[in-house]
């Protein structure tokens, strides 16, 4: 007796036709990677393919071979040297204590009291920055000096782009004999020593760390929102704008909002057949219908969210961890570390091992609202109205990080109830092909 | 792959457990199915999210149940590396002339391995050029496939060019002392001592979940866990090294009084089934008052295999 449905699952377990292979998504042999010649060539590091697996282990010496061959092969890819070319190296030293002017300058009264513009977090200062990594990464002082916030020190770092030093005032300095710089005498931070330095450093946790490099492995540009901080509370000084959300509020709860209030007014003036009532009497009163649209209109009794409604909440009103931590941008766009777009994907970063419960309703709801109206537009979206539910009105990616493990959803706050069926030019186009998965409805 | 000294020095950083060493990852892996999750970057190919490198993040359970084995130790890395601190000015020289001298033989390989491609693409080139010159020979007896082939092998043997000055100008300069290439060692240690169990940084067994036993049991039985997110249950179990092996479980583990949803175990089965996996429930039959120790608790472990059979 077996369905539509199940046919389809039984005809992906027979033959597992992969739609979507993402190769990150298991354990790839590292024995792939001699494919690849690495230090110098840049031309043949495209990725290798997907790599044969066997079933089971069995006793064979043939199986333990290979298995040994690909131990070896992920030893080697993962000793490799991060190694810093002298014409191009970057060199960054570690501030504890945070930004701090350098020391040969002596504060002016003039310049008394003007901020650094740096923020409290950053922990590496980069006293020569060159190359392409600091046009969307750090924040720049008034010395020319670029400041690193410890995941971008971490990232640089851990990707052999950058030197960082211990500073000399914390290991002391090491006499090598004759006039050298400080570039010299100070020691080298290991990979390790950095990770024990800047993680945990102004609320970065592994989780947001993983998030953060496993998207800028991609190319993404990513930024901290203003939620990073957990502790953070909206500024009471906006009181204005919380009597507007109060009074949204109070409009909410009126049923369907002031379009829907608007709507029921007009269609009472421009029906004045109508005698219908819902509280006594049919739905559909008598008198002369001239079109099933009326007629449906008339049968709307059950009052549905409109996400254009929802009033516009402050991103820092929200619930950790569920409230926007990163900003993320697009490869292909331009970024200016300086004057920062809208940015094109919002990120909440959740740990699954401290939450262990999908959000609760509010929790969801605080989140959306945080972000901005991003209505459905464009031609494809006003034609399908699969993707404009798809797209909905609001939305927000949530990284799930389990033990280094990441997956991505994408929340979207769809609105079913704008859209009208009835409404012949509303007819649903094009099947339902790719599922609702990941998306919420409500 | 060397035996590394034990205790096994495990990184204990803002509540994760790491490791850096890959040494101690490979022996790890080698002899007490460890595997964990790479979540660095690969220096040599930084933009992409297939092959990750160091650090290694462990689960609880895999770092306490390689403490509880006696093969592993929890350092509090924060406060070992304030040891940077009282470091020697003894040990410090020598460990900027350690690095010097890394510095110095990759600079030495690097450059090695330049001339070799210089004289590789050189001999290519010639090759080619003889390859060339014999097929304009055969293109006049008609053969038209060859010519379109010809501007094609043209422009890789330009690029050799190009590379080849580089290269060469490189080699040059590179037997200069200032051109040492500086090294970022991936490990703390040294110059800081190594941590051993008398250290007063180290840390008390982490605490684990109350799947643990199940995570103990299967780990005993050979198979190699990971976390299992991607397929919505607890522990993914692999019967070998995944790096060979695909998964045979998802496994999910319960209390043994604890009530189960039926439909979790439908929904289990299903997508166990669905990915060519079976679904794995079990736990341990005392709980947590009953038993003395969560050793006593992994000998009480018993588990079930679920599968959908799709009447």
């Amino acid at each position: 007796m077996a369905d539509a449905d199940e046919e389809v699952i039984n005809s992906t377990s027979a033959e597992a036709p992969q739609i979507e292979v993402d190769l990150s998504d298991e354990t790839q042999d590292f024995r792939l990677l001699n494919h690849l010649s690495f230090l110098g060539d840049t031309a043949s590091s495209s990725l290798p393919k997907r790599g044969e697996k066997d079933f089971e282990p069995n006793p064979t010496e043939f199986q333990a071979d290979v298995l040994s061959a690909s131990r070896q092969a992920m030893h080697n890819a993962l000793s490799h040297p991060r190694i810093h070319n002298p014409k191009n190296r970057v060199i960054g030293f570690y501030a504890p204590d945070g930004p701090a002017p350098p020391p040969q300058y002596v504060e002016t009264p003039k310049d008394k009291g003007k901020g650094m513009n740096i923020s409290p977090d950053a922990c590496v200062c980069i006293p020569n920055p060159k190359g392409k990594f600091f046009q969307n990464t750090g924040q720049t002082d008034r010395w020319n000096r670029v400041w690193l916030l410890p995941e971008e020190a971490l990232y640089m770092i851990e990707r052999g782009s950058m030197d960082i030093r211990w500073p000399t005032s914390l290991t002391g300095t090491t006499e090598m004999g004759g006039d050298v710089s400080e570039d010299e005498v100070s020691i080298p931070m290991s990979l390790q020593a950095a990770y024990a330095c800047f993680m945990g450093q102004g609320g970065l946790t592994l989780e947001r760390y993983s998030v953060f490099t496993g998207l800028k492995r991609l190319g993404y540009t990513v930024f901290r929102a203003p939620g990073w901080d957990d502790s953070a509370k909206p500024e009471d000084s906006n009181n204005e704008k919380k009597d507007a959300y109060a009074q949204l509020k109070q409009l909410r709860h009126r049923g369907p909002g002031l379009a829907g209030i608007l709507a029921s007014i007009s269609d009472w003036i421009h029906d004045p057949m109508s005698t219908a009532s819902t509280t006594a009497g049919p739905v559909i009163g008598c008198g002369i219908h001239r079109s099933y649209s009326d007629v449906y209109r008339k049968m709307e009794l059950i009052p549905w969210y409109d996400p254009v409604l929802a009033p516009q909440r402050d991103p820092l009103d929200t619930i950790a961890p569920f409230r926007v931590v990163f900003h993320v941008y697009k490869p292909t766009n331009v970024i200016k570390k300086t004057a920062l777009p809208t940015p094109d994907f919002r990120i909440a970063v959740v740990n699954t091992r401290e939450q262990t419960s999908i959000p609760t309703l509010p929790q969801l709801g605080a989140l959306l609202e945080s972000t901005p109206l991003d209505p459905p537009s464009g031609e494809k979206m006003e034609r399908l109205l699969y993707m404009r539910l798809r797209h909905g009105y609001r939305n927000v990616v949530l990284a799930v990080v389990d033990q280094g493990v990441t997956s991505f959803l994408r929340i979207g706050d769809a609105a079913f109830g704008k859209e009208k069926l009835f409404d012949a030019k509303h007819v649903p186009s094009g099947g339902k092909k790719h599922g609702f998965s990941k998306q919420r409805r409500r | 792959m060397d035996q590394p000294t034990l205790p096994i020095p495990i990184s204990f950083i803002s509540g994760r457990y790491l490791l850096f060493s890959i040494d101690d990852v490979t022996y790890l892996r080698r002899e007490y199915n460890t595997c964990g999750v790479l979540i660095g970057t690969l220096p040599q190919i930084p933009q992409q999210n297939v092959f990750l490198g160091l650090p290694l993040e462990l689960m609880p359970e895999e770092a306490r149940l390689l403490v509880d084995k006696g093969v592993a130790c929890i350092v509090d890395e924060a406060k070992a590396h304030d040891g940077m601190q009282s470091l020697l000015e003894e040990d410090r020289r020598q460990y900027l002339r350690e690095l010097e001298s890394q510095g110095l033989h990759a600079t030495r390989i690097l450059a090695e391995r330049k001339d070799q491609q210089r004289d590789q693409k050189f001999k290519e080139k010639s090759d080619k050029k003889a390859a060339t010159a014999r097929a304009a020979a055969k293109a006049g007896g008609g053969d038209k496939h060859d010519s379109p082939a010809t501007p094609a092998n043209d422009s890789p043997a330009s690029v050799a060019d190009f590379f080849d000055d580089s290269a060469s100008a490189k080699a040059s300069t590179s037997t200069v002392p200032e051109q040492i290439y500086a090294v970022t060692p991936t490990t703390s240690y040294p110059p800081l001592p190594r941590p051993s169990t008398s250290s007063n940084n180290i840390l008390a067994r982490p605490d684990v979940p109350l799947s643990y036993p199940l995570f103990a049991h299967l780990q005993s039985r050979g198979y190699f866990l990971s976390p299992g997110l991607r397929f919505g249950c607890q522990y993914v179990a692999y019967p070998g090294d995944p790096l060979r092996f695909h998964s045979h479980f998802l496994v999910v583990s319960a209390e043994w009084d604890q009530e189960i949803d039926l439909m979790d175990i439908i929904i289990g089965g299903r997508l166990g089934t669905g990915v060519k996996k079976g679904f794995l429930l079990g736990g341990p039959q005392l709980s947590r008052e009953q038993a003395e120790s969560e050793i006593e608790r992994t000998e009480s472990v018993r588990t079930f295999s679920i599968e959908w059979a799709g009447m």
